[in-house]
């Protein structure tokens, strides 16, 4: 995903979002969350080698709300943010162990989660949901960045 | 390659960026102001959809349907062609209950002791030589039961079709032999009236002979008299119509001889029934 193309990466987005809306209720019963278009976004603008122009993440994530039927705005602001906290730390990351940025970007899906809830469904937002997924998405995304080391073609190919 | 941080530039966009979805967020859920965006993407996506699926899965579905649709629809016109035969079959035996049983009790009491659920098996033609039929002596007929009898003790049932009797069973295994009613070896007593005979298959297709000594029984026999079954073999139920007299011969002047034809034939239906018992 790294330096991906803006349509490449809408239609991926796209299909997360639908990906998403499947996954969400069996998810739900287990108090996860998992908000894979946010994450989508968060890891192509992670892995781009440039600064991705504020514009971008506003307009993409402006394009998930009229897609996924949020407010509009909601995700707008929210992707800006992400892309200007990993824009403004990208070297600072390269600090960062595997773990440490895998609990990063947990970090920032629950903070997305939790913002979102508080604005769309406010009976939904739930600490319970919160924790869970925290728990959830960081060994999820452990165990996505253990696949390299599983795959080591795709580390050459990439590092 | 390294990233640069944002200069105050970017982060004033940035910040105009984040402000201006706040903005947003605000006049939408407050005062719904893009609900006509939203239901025309909505719209958009329902409409495109259904026209991808109707040009693409639907024509898949419907020849698939198409198929199947056929083959369900022979499978449903060959089970109620066994079902019309066989309530062909049941029809026979209820409009002649009272030949068979003397009334609804005596069925049921029947039923309950020989631990019987139906009074009659229903049966497919497995086999019919009709060229020995029309030509020779030896009339058989070959057929299986659809459900399985763990005895296969059907020797010396009855075996019927729609139109009535047809023969008697004589050998029972995996196929089951039917000893036709007009097969030289079968011998049935019949009767009419007080008039009692024994009636020998003919080795004719649908004829039976019945030779009477005329001093015994001494009754007009008439040409088209009804003959029943008498029920003295132990094997067909008593009262059952058999046949018609056709031709009547001296053979001397003791014995009569009469041509019976036969009510029933064995090729009117492919679907028998076997008796349990009577």
């Amino acid at each position: 995903m790294r330096n991906i193309s803006t349509a490449k990466l809408l239609i991926i987005i796209f299909i997360s979002n639908i990906m998403e809306s499947i996954l969400a209720p069996y998810l739900i019963g287990f108090y996860i969350n998992l908000p894979l278009a946010f994450l989508v976004f968060s890891l192509a603008i992670y892995n781009s080698n440039y600064n991705s122009n504020p514009l971008f993440a506003f307009l993409s994530g402006f394009y998930l709300d009229l897609i996924s039927s949020s407010p509009f705005g909601i995700n707008a602001g929210l992707f800006t943010m992400m892309s200007y906290v990993v824009n403004s730390y990208a070297n600072t990351f390269k600090l960062f162990s595997y773990i440490q940025i895998c609990v990063f970007f947990s970090m920032s899906s629950i903070f997305y989660i939790g913002f979102k809830n508080l604005f769309i469904s406010l009976e939904n937002f739930s600490y319970l949901v919160l924790f869970f997924s925290f728990i959830f998405n960081t060994f999820l995304f452990l165990l996505i960045a253990m696949i390299r080391y599983y795959f080591p073609s795709k580390a050459i190919k990439y590092d | 390659m390294s990233r640069v941080k944002p200069t105050s530039g970017t982060k004033f966009l940035y910040f105009l960026c984040i402000t201006i979805s706040g903005f947003l967020v605000y006049l939408d859920i407050k005062h719904k102001s893009f609900e006509g965006i939203k239901n025309y993407y909505q719209s958009f996506i329902i409409s495109s959809s259904y026209l991808l699926k109707s040009s693409t899965v639907d024509p898949v579905i419907f020849l698939y349907r198409l198929t199947k649709d056929k083959s369900e629809l022979i499978n449903e016109n060959k089970q109620l062609k066994l079902e019309i035969d066989k309530s062909y079959i049941s029809n026979f035996i209820i409009s002649r209950d009272s030949k068979f049983f003397v009334d609804d009790e005596s069925i049921k009491r029947f039923l309950a002791i020989n631990n019987i659920n139906e009074i009659f098996q229903l049966a497919k033609l497995e086999y019919f030589d009709t060229e020995m039929y029309m030509c020779c002596s030896k009339h058989r007929a070959f057929i299986k039961t659809y459900k399985t009898n763990n005895n296969n003790n059907y020797i010396g049932k009855p075996v019927l079709n729609y139109m009535g009797l047809i023969g008697q069973i004589i050998y029972s295994d995996s196929v089951i032999e039917v000893l036709l009613l007009s097969d030289t070896d079968h011998v049935m007593p019949v009767m009419s009236g007080s008039h009692f005979c024994n009636a020998k298959g003919s080795g004719k297709p649908g004829k039976i002979i019945c030779t009477y000594n005329n001093k015994l029984w001494q009754d007009k026999i008439s040409i088209g008299q009804e003959f029943f079954s008498s029920g003295m073999g132990g094997i067909y139920p008593r009262g059952i119509l058999i046949g018609k007299v056709v031709n009547i011969r001296e053979v001397d002047e003791s014995f009569t001889e009469l041509d019976i034809n036969l009510i029933s034939s064995p090729i009117a239906s492919n679907y028998v029934g076997v008796l349990e018992g009577i």
